[in-house]
């Protein structure tokens, strides 16, 4: 017996919110980094799932590139997060606010 | 290849002024400004031009014409040439930027070389203002324009020179967002009748039929719409009122050469534009019903402008709001529309070219002097710059309309013309009001210079007012010789206005 | 044939080449280029002059010289028109300015002036522009020149720029002028527009027009023809009655007494004010098309003589009292054409531009006698320190009340002796008569007031003790203006011609054609288009002659005999008290002044401050409005961009939400 679709989007859709509201709830600039993880994940979830249920591989090849990405963003992010605590002591997304008006 | 010459050297000059030192940078432009000058003298005397630009069965003069872009089924070339409507105007132009050139070597002592590059910038893109017949081409041009002027005011103007540059470049620039959406929609409405934006050929195509039907709006109803909206975008730039306010602003804040280009050429842009789209390209029947409106939008300009003008304490002010009246007289000239209207009209934009230019560098040697432009703060002045008093003098019954002056001819053909028009109903009433502007401006001058100019003197100032430069003088004795030239011998540019003005009054089948 | 004519040009630019010559090389020359001036007045008369043989000789010049503008409908050309109007004026003119720039010599050189070549150019300029609209032959060339005219006034009222009230008074002239010109222009246009021509004489004259389109019957802009000349005639009139200083644009002429006095002989005596009444004459054809025209002349002429007159009985300035003299004057001749008496007003011209410049110059002579004083009331005396002097100035005097048998008699004689016959068979002209009648008698008083409080009695201050001594350059040219004045009613004896039946009326022959004209320009053919009916006291010319000189002679002497009661004491005390309330009012020159300078201060002004507060306050502030509520606008816009991450991702995924709304609501995924 196989799971259907419809559950694997119904959890990746679950893991998508969840890290969705990691982000507008979280001040934490890790936080904000872990929530934009696990949405990244969900994409993958049901990129996997739609290879699966088509019965070919580009998805999953796409999910690997994804992660392969998600690396990277985590690399980048994570600069950025410790320029962030170098110049303002503190990883609070609110703080650095000069981008605004 | 002549019109190309005249512009490329400006562009040239521009680039090269641009990059000279400081230190010989307005003699250097002024160099270069005179190659234009001279040229475009040259070309008035070998014009062999007939009939009008924009209508059929004339010869152009220094017609010059290549494609240039390929913009889906509209072809837009490299189209530039002159009739007796632009040539005039051309060569004041040219004569006018050198004249102010020099006129700016007193008081400009700031980054001379960027302030006189754009100036040379100026020149060209108003050169080509006037010759430019493609309308993106002449789009260009006259969009260009705006910026060396935005940065003239916004760099070397007066104290408050942010807000009058920002407030000339965006009134001017919505009008003429308004204009092209109009012209626009007018050629989609031509539909296939035109393959180009040829300005010829866009025109005989509006007297041949006009639009049809275009976004759900009728043909007529959308050259009425056109006609309004482009009579609204160039008013902005004429100026009439309401539309004025920028002028005084620019006009006091600007420094001496810029305001001498501003109220010498600038203005004309807008009246020229007017008579090359609104009067020319239009078909008689869709001006009709606007006649009445226009006529009385310009007797208001005369009048108000020439109130406003009368409670004014600065003498830069004072001109730039009788600007606005003198442009009044114009919309008259164009709107009784016939021979001595429009031809007066055409006129007028020359002579009041020279007389405000004269004005305008008149007031900015005194300004030089003393420092002020108040009304208030002088008297006397006659007693100490006698020759730059003189002048001004001249000038100013130049303004009032003083017979054998070219203020005066072109006044006078205006009212002759507006007294005289078939178009314009109560045309006698119309032109008896305007009239009126011609006491006013003799009150509000006359003012003027008795206090500023006559009576003991009185100044208070730690150095001692001198007599003015001679390169300060020598522009405003040029421009003087002009304006009695033209005054004493109007056919001297009448002839060529008045062959191109014929066509148009004969509704385009000429 | 090469005549005369050919040179006519040269009459007005040989003034001007004199203006070019003081204007550039003034400071280098000797007297600061009098001499220059001087030969070119003396090359014009000697010119007009020759002018005057040649249309005697029967010949008469109307040239188009030069096309100003060319049109379709209508050619704007600037010519020349020699007939005996204009070939008479042009001798006054040039006449009169020769002998103003020799005794500038001695009034402004020998005074010690600065800025003498400014002086010597702009009177050259003003002679130039004088002679060339006497000449001119059509309207337009008429108004440039009326204009330029105006413009050298203002210049030379302003002489002394450095004083407070001679600027006043040069904007006063000008502005004033310029408004009665508005009128003028406006009458050009229209007479341009509706007959297509502005020639005065000629096969296309608009005076023929005009008759043309009466006999037609047309109508113009909804107006008979006949009510259509009429407004046209009006129009022009109201240049005339800003330069001759009619009622009600009379006021700017006695504040013009502030430039120097040769000034005031040259342009506000002889010359200048004297363009207004020559236009009329010029056109008089035109006019006398009007008979409503032709009223209303003779009304603001009667009513400015003796409006005038009696203001010019309180004045204390000598050359206050010139002035009022000049308007009350020009008023007589502007009655005169009114009434049709086209010889009498052409008559009354050429007199007063001798006398008056006579009394213009002897009161110039009386100032540098008096040393730079012009308070009569500080004079008296003089007659015996400077008798040259006081004898032209006393022919002068005669002549301008009106006095047999000196000049101003003849043709004040004949302007009253025309106005009653009409007034006769029209009686609401013996109105306008009455009031000129009245004017001889405060005419003949506040001449010989002036005379007497002047030359006679005893000296009341220093310098009327002790006066400077004068010049030939100011002797000469009131020796020849003195018996101009004395003689120039030779020209025209009509009372003597009608009583003795002797052909003397040498003037009338002159003006109708007698010897060379100008067809159209004749005197008898303007009085058979004006058609204006006469009548005699009981039905006899010679009585109604008698009795009118009679009384216009009995009120001249009648003043001039109070006046000698009053003031022809060796003390004379100052008798206005006795006036009462009317004094003020005199003296106040009927308030008049301070009428227009309300007007201009009280209702132009405020009406103009209150514009430019209109329009900074609304119309620019609906600009500046709309910048502000951009501004505002983008104010509250701008709030959104918070800076922090977390908000922009929320309106990302509202906006994601409420998209996938929209298209779910739009695209039927909830039905």
């Amino acid at each position: 017996m196989t799971v259907g679709i419809e559950y694997y989007v119904l959890l990746s859709a679950a893991l998508f919110c969840i890290g969705l509201f990691g982000v507008l709830t979280r001040r934490n600039a890790l936080m904000f980094l872990m929530s934009v993880e696990l949405m990244l994940n969900a994409a993958n979830i049901n990129l996997i799932a739609f290879a699966f249920y088509h019965g070919n591989l580009t998805g999953q090849v796409f999910a690997l590139f994804t992660m392969a990405l998600a690396a990277a963003e985590v690399a980048v992010g994570l600069g950025i997060i410790l320029v962030l605590y170098r110049n303002f002591r503190d990883v609070d997304v609110t703080v650095p606010s000069a981008m605004r008006w | 290849m002549m019109i190309e010459t005249l512009i490329a050297v400006a562009l040239i000059g521009a680039l090269v002024t641009f990059l000279a030192p400081n230190r010989i940078a307005g003699k250097l432009a002024f160099a270069i400004s005179l190659i234009p000058a001279a040229l475009s003298l040259w070309m008035f005397t070998a014009f062999d031009g007939s009939g009008n630009a924009l209508l059929e069965g004339s010869t152009l003069a220094f017609e010059s014409q290549m494609e240039w872009i390929q913009l889906g089924e509209y072809t837009i070339s490299w189209f530039v040439g002159l009739d007796g409507i632009s040539l005039p105007l051309v060569v004041l132009t040219t004569v006018l930027t050198s004249l102010a050139i020099m006129s700016s070597w007193t008081p400009i002592d700031d980054r001379e070389s960027q302030f006189y590059g754009l100036v040379l910038f100026i020149e060209a893109n108003l050169i080509g203002v006037f010759v430019a017949l493609d309308f993106f081409l002449w789009f260009i041009f006259w969009e260009a324009v705006l910026i060396p002027m935005y940065l003239l005011i916004g760099i070397w103007g007066g104290p408050r020179r942010k807000y009058a540059a920002i407030k000339f470049f965006i009134y001017t620039n919505v009008a003429s967002l308004v204009m092209f959406g109009a012209f626009i929609a007018l050629v989609f409405g031509l539909g296939d009748a035109v393959s180009s934006f040829a300005l010829p050929e866009i025109t005989a195509a509006m007297h041949d039929g006009g639009p049809g039907a275009f976004a759900g709006v009728s043909g007529t109803t959308l050259m009425s719409f056109a006609f309004v909206a482009m009579f609204l975008g160039f008013a902005v730039k004429v100026p009439v009122v309401p539309f004025h306010t920028w002028l005084p602003d620019a006009h006091v804040e600007a420094p001496t050469p810029a305001s001498v280009l501003l109220a010498g050429v600038l203005l004309k842009m807008g009246t020229y534009a007017l008579l090359r789209f609104n009067f020319t390209m239009f078909p008689t029947d869709v001006i009709e019903p606007f006649v009445i409106p226009i006529a009385a939008i310009a007797v208001i300009s005369v009048i108000y402008g020439a109130m406003l003008a009368l409670a004014q304490t600065d003498l830069k002010r004072i001109v730039a709001y009788s600007s606005v009246s003198s442009m009044g007289y114009v919309i008259l000239g164009l709107i009784a529309f016939t021979q001595f209207g429009i031809g007066g009209a055409t006129f007028q934009m020359v002579s009041h070219g020279l007389i405000s230019g004269l004005m305008f560098m008149a007031v900015g040697v005194i300004y030089n002097a003393t420092h002020t432009r108040m009304v208030t703060d002088m008297s006397g002045m006659a007693d100490k710059m006698p020759i730059a008093v003189g002048i001004l003098i001249a000038g100013a019954f130049g303004y009032m309309g003083l017979p054998l002056m070219s203020g005066f001819a072109a006044e006078y053909f205006i009212f002759f013309g507006a007294f005289d028009s078939t178009m314009l109903e109560y045309a006698p009433i119309f032109t008896a009001l305007a009239m009126f502007g011609i006491v006013i401006v003799a009150g509000y001058l006359l003012f003027a210079m008795q206090r500023t100019l006559f009576g003991p003197y009185r100044l208070e100032t730690d150095y001692e007012v001198g007599r003015a430069p001679l390169h300060d003088v020598a522009p405003m004795f040029v421009l003087l010789g002009l304006i009695i030239a033209l005054g004493v011998a109007p056919e001297l540019i009448f002839e060529m206005i008045t062959d191109a003005v014929d066509p148009i009054l004969a509704g385009g089948d000429f | 044939m090469v005549g005369a004519f050919e040179f006519a040009p040269a009459i007005a630019l040989l003034p001007l080449a004199a203006f070019v010559v003081a204007l550039l090389f003034g400071d280098y020359l000797p007297k600061k280029g009098a001499y220059a001036g001087i030969l070119a007045t003396a090359g014009s008369l000697a010119l007009s002059l020759w002018m005057l043989v040649a249309v005697f000789g029967g010949e008469a010049y109307n040239e188009e010289l030069y096309d100003w503008a060319i049109g379709e409908e209508i050619t704007f050309h600037f010519g020349i028109l020699i007939d005996p109007l204009s070939a008479l004026m042009l001798v006054i003119v040039s006449l009169v300015a020769l002998l103003v720039h020799v005794f500038s010599m001695g009034y402004m050189n020998d005074e010690g002036e600065t800025g003498l070549r400014r002086y010597y150019a702009e009177l050259g300029l003003f002679t130039f522009s004088m002679l060339a609209f006497v000449m001119a032959d059509n309207l337009l060339m008429a108004f440039i020149f009326f204009e330029l005219v105006g413009l050298c006034s203002y210049l030379l009222i302003g002489f002394w720029f450095r004083t407070r009230s001679a600027p006043s008074a040069a904007k006063k002239a000008f502005l004033v002028t310029r408004f009665g010109d508005y009128f003028f222009l406006l009458g050009v246009v229209a007479i341009g527009a509706t007959f297509g021509t502005l020639s005065f004489a000629g096969d296309a004259s608009f005076v023929d027009a005009a008759a043309g389109a009466i006999d037609a019957g047309e109508t113009f802009h909804g107006f008979s023809a006949e009510t259509w000349v009429t407004i046209l005639g009006l129009l022009v009139l109201g240049g005339v009655i800003g330069k001759s200083a009619q009622f009600p644009l009379h006021t700017w002429l006695p504040d013009a007494m502030e430039g120097p006095t040769t000034v005031s002989a040259l342009i506000h005596a002889a010359t200048m004010v004297a363009a207004g009444v020559y236009l009329v004459a010029r056109m008089f054809g035109f006019y006398a098309l009007s008979p409503t025209a032709l009223a209303i002349i003779a009304f603001v002429g009667a009513f400015t003589a003796l409006f005038a007159a009696t203001m010019g009985v309180v004045k204390d300035d000598i050359k206050q009292v010139l002035a009022y003299s000049t308007i009350s004057q020009y008023g007589y001749m502007m009655l005169g054409l009114g009434v049709g008496g086209y010889v009498a007003g052409v008559f009354h011209l050429m007199n007063h531009a001798f006398f008056k410049a006579l009394l213009f110059l002897g009161a110039g002579a009386v100032i540098i006698l008096m040393h730079h004083e012009q308070d009569m009331w500080k004079m008296g005396g003089l007659k015996d320190k400077a008798p040259v002097t006081y004898y032209t100035f006393l022919a002068g005097a005669l002549a301008l009340a009106g006095i047999i048998p000196f000049s101003g008699f003849w043709s004040k004689d004949e302007i009253l002796f025309d106005a009653i016959i009409l007034g006769l068979e029209e009686p609401i002209f013996l109105v306008a008569y009455a009031m000129g009648l009245l004017a001889v008698f405060f005419t003949g008083f506040y001449t010989f007031r002036m005379v007497f409080l002047t030359f006679h009695g005893e000296p009341r201050t220093d310098a009327a003790r002790d006066p400077h001594p004068l010049g030939w350059n100011v002797k000469a040219p009131l020796a020849v203006l003195g018996v101009l004045a004395l003689v120039a009613g030779v020209a025209n004896l009509a009372p003597v011609a009608k009583l003795t039946g002797v052909d003397i009326v040498f003037l009338e022959h002159w003006l109708d054609g007698e010897y060379g004209a100008v067809d159209g320009l004749l005197y008898s053919e303007y009085t058979a288009t004006a058609g204006l009916e006469t009548a005699y006291i009981a039905g006899s010319e010679t009585i109604t002659l008698i009795a009118a000189g009679v009384l216009a002679l009995g009120l001249a002497l009648g003043g001039a005999g109070l006046a000698y009661v009053l003031y022809n004491v060796p003390e004379p005390k100052a008798h206005t008290e006795n006036l009462g309330q009317a004094r003020e009012v005199l003296r106040s020159n009927y308030y008049q002044d301070e009428f227009q300078v309300w007007l201009a201060t009280g209702v132009t002004l405020p009406l103009a401050r209150a514009a430019d507060r209109f329009d900074g306050s609304v119309i620019d502030g609906v600009v500046n409005g709309v910048s502000s509520v951009s501004l505002f606008g983008s104010g509250g816009m701008k709030r959104l961009q918070t800076g922090v991450v977390t908000n922009y991702a929320a309106l990302i995924v509202l906006g994601f939400v409420a998209l996938l709304v929209f298209f779910g609501v739009y695209g039927g995924w909830f039905v």
